[in-house]
């Protein structure tokens, strides 16, 4: 499929990339930045919200180091998938990059580009062809939604596998923009609605992510739903991280993916003090298929989903007891 | 606008003028003629146009051509049992054998694939291949043939390095 055209930069330091944005900002002219392209070029195929500039970050120096604290924004899901120091801090982080996407597109996808992926609906990831048969929606050329049409914000669905262990880590990430850095909890990074998903300005580029040391006491796992075993995007994605104080919870912390239009930490469901026991994984199960909302945009029914985000929640909490 | 791209393919470097927006896979086949890469959903879904760039098997279908200028591309057309001739290589033999291919448009891809796992990992087992093979798609064989075939190239590889 032929691209759209749009006019390509290349930027080998930050500073450089930094006045591209500046400058094209200026000018009044929309712009994608682009690391892997798995996202990106798929939604351009489709004629899904291209625009006339691509900053590529493929000849950037950097920003791809793996390490326990810091995870640079470029670096491979192939290799968070594989890294050693991960997986023996942060095993739950390991096993959901293996379950992102196929491997050849994890050669391909970063941890920033699964970051800020796209959300998905069933009305939105289609070819041009097809949305203009069935008329166009409110994310792209449209001016309704066609799963809620009553409301006026988008309810597409968050679907990357990395932010619901990287909610649970309480990681922070790090944006460089025209206005200088910021870091910023991912906890308060997502807002809801499927069009503009985040609080990040267009010209900000995210260049890191920072997991705390007090998170080197969880025990993490994930688990997600998906309509086979690889190359499937999760519709309903459960991440937990577990302390023990004894044989009593001593820190819970759950964030779940694939329900809503952002990924969701639920930071009041509140376990502590409570006994390790098969009895609080059922409570955790009931507690958190309470608060999971899911919109029928994807595969799988809505109902389906939300159940089994409870499932997941109870096999991985007596997983992570063992 | 087209610009002047330089390209290492197979060893060999290649100088075109190409769009900003060409794909890799459209400069391999409609540019290079390199058409042993396959176009398949076109989506990265499927593993046809699967190629190996810097030694990582990847999409083709989602790599923009001015994004690898510089990096070392290898397409199935560069798959050969001797640098020095076209003779076939090990897991084209294998797949000829085992029946690795029916229709054989899949079959480009899954051997690229294959390749790039067996130069990290030569002795991978069953479980392991089938996990490498998680991006590749193919419609007759039922992939136990797949299988065999790269069992068996794996093995008569191992035994003559
Ligand atoms: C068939 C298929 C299946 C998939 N399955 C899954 C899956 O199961 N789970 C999953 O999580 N994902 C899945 N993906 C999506 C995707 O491959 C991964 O999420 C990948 O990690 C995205 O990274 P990228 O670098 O390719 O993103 P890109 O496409 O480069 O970018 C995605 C978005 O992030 C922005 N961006 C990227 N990097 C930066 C940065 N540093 N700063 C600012 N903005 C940035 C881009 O502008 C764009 O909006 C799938 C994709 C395909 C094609
Ligand atoms: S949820 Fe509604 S507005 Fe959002 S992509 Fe789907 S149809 Fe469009």
């Amino acid at each position: 499929m032929i691209l759209p055209t749009f006019e390509l930069h290349h930027p080998t330091t930050i500073t450089e990339l930094v006045e591209i944005a500046r400058d094209l900002t200026a000018q009044g002219e929309a712009f994608d930045y682009m690391a892997g392209g798995t996202d990106v070029l798929p939604n351009y195929k489709n004629r899904l919200n291209p625009r006339p500039h691509v900053i590529s970050l493929a000849r950037l120096a950097g920003l791809d180091e793996i390490g326990v604290d810091r995870i640079g924004a470029r670096a491979l899901v192939d290799d968070l998938a594989r890294s050693s120091v991960l997986s023996e801090h942060y095993p739950g982080l390991v096993e959901a990059a293996r379950s992102v996407s196929s491997p050849p597109l994890r050669n391909l996808g970063t941890i920033g580009g699964n970051l800020l992926l796209d959300t998905r609906c069933w009305y939105f990831n289609q070819s041009e062809f097809w949305r203009e048969s069935k008329g166009y929606c409110m994310k792209a050329d449209g001016d309704v939604c066609l799963v809620v049409p009553q409301k006026e914000i988008c309810y597409a669905t968050y679907s990357g596998d990395l932010a619901p262990v990287l909610l649970v880590l309480d990681a922070r990430v790090t944006l460089v923009g025209p206005d200088g850095e910021r870091t910023v909890p991912l906890r308060e990074f997502y807002a809801f609605d499927g069009i503009t998903r985040f609080l990040k300005g267009p010209a900000e580029l995210l260049t890191a992510v920072d997991i705390p040391s007090s998170s080197r006491e969880l025990r993490t796992g994930y688990r997600k739903l998906r309509m086979r075993d690889t190359i499937e995007y999760p519709v309903a994605g459960v991440a937990l991280a577990l302390h023990t104080d004894g044989d009593k919870v001593g820190r819970l912390e759950v964030a779940v993916t694939g329900t809503e239009a952002i990924p969701l930490w639920y930071g009041d469901l509140d376990l502590t003090g409570q006994p390790a026991t098969p009895a609080t994984a059922e409570a955790l199960q009931e507690a958190l298929v309470d608060r999971v909302t899911c919109y029928r945009n994807v595969p799988f029914p809505p109902g389906y989903r939300k159940a089994m985000t409870g499932e997941y929640a109870r096999e991985l909490f007596s997983a992570l007891v063992g | 606008m087209k610009r002047t791209i330089k390209l290492r393919i197979n060893g060999s470097e290649h100088e075109l003028a190409v769009p900003a927006n060409a794909l890799l896979l459209d400069v391999l086949r409609n540019d290079l003629h390199l058409v042993g890469t396959k176009r398949g959903c076109d989506m990265g879904t499927c593993g046809c146009c699967n190629i190996i760039i810097d030694g990582r098997a990847v999409n083709s279908c989602l790599v923009l051509a001015f994004d690898v200028e510089g990096r070392d591309i290898q397409t199935i057309e560069g798959v050969t049992a001797s640098a020095d001739d076209d003779s076939i290589h090990p897991l084209q033999e294998a797949w000829a054998e085992c029946g690795g291919s029916q229709c054989g448009f899949c079959a480009a891809g899954f051997i690229m694939t294959v390749h790039a796992l067996l130069e990290n990992e030569p002795q991978p087992n069953r479980a392991g291949i089938a996990e490498a093979l998680g991006g590749n798609v193919c419609r007759c064989t039922g992939y136990k043939k797949i299988l065999d075939a790269v069992e068996l190239a794996a093995g008569r590889m191992a035994a003559t390095t």
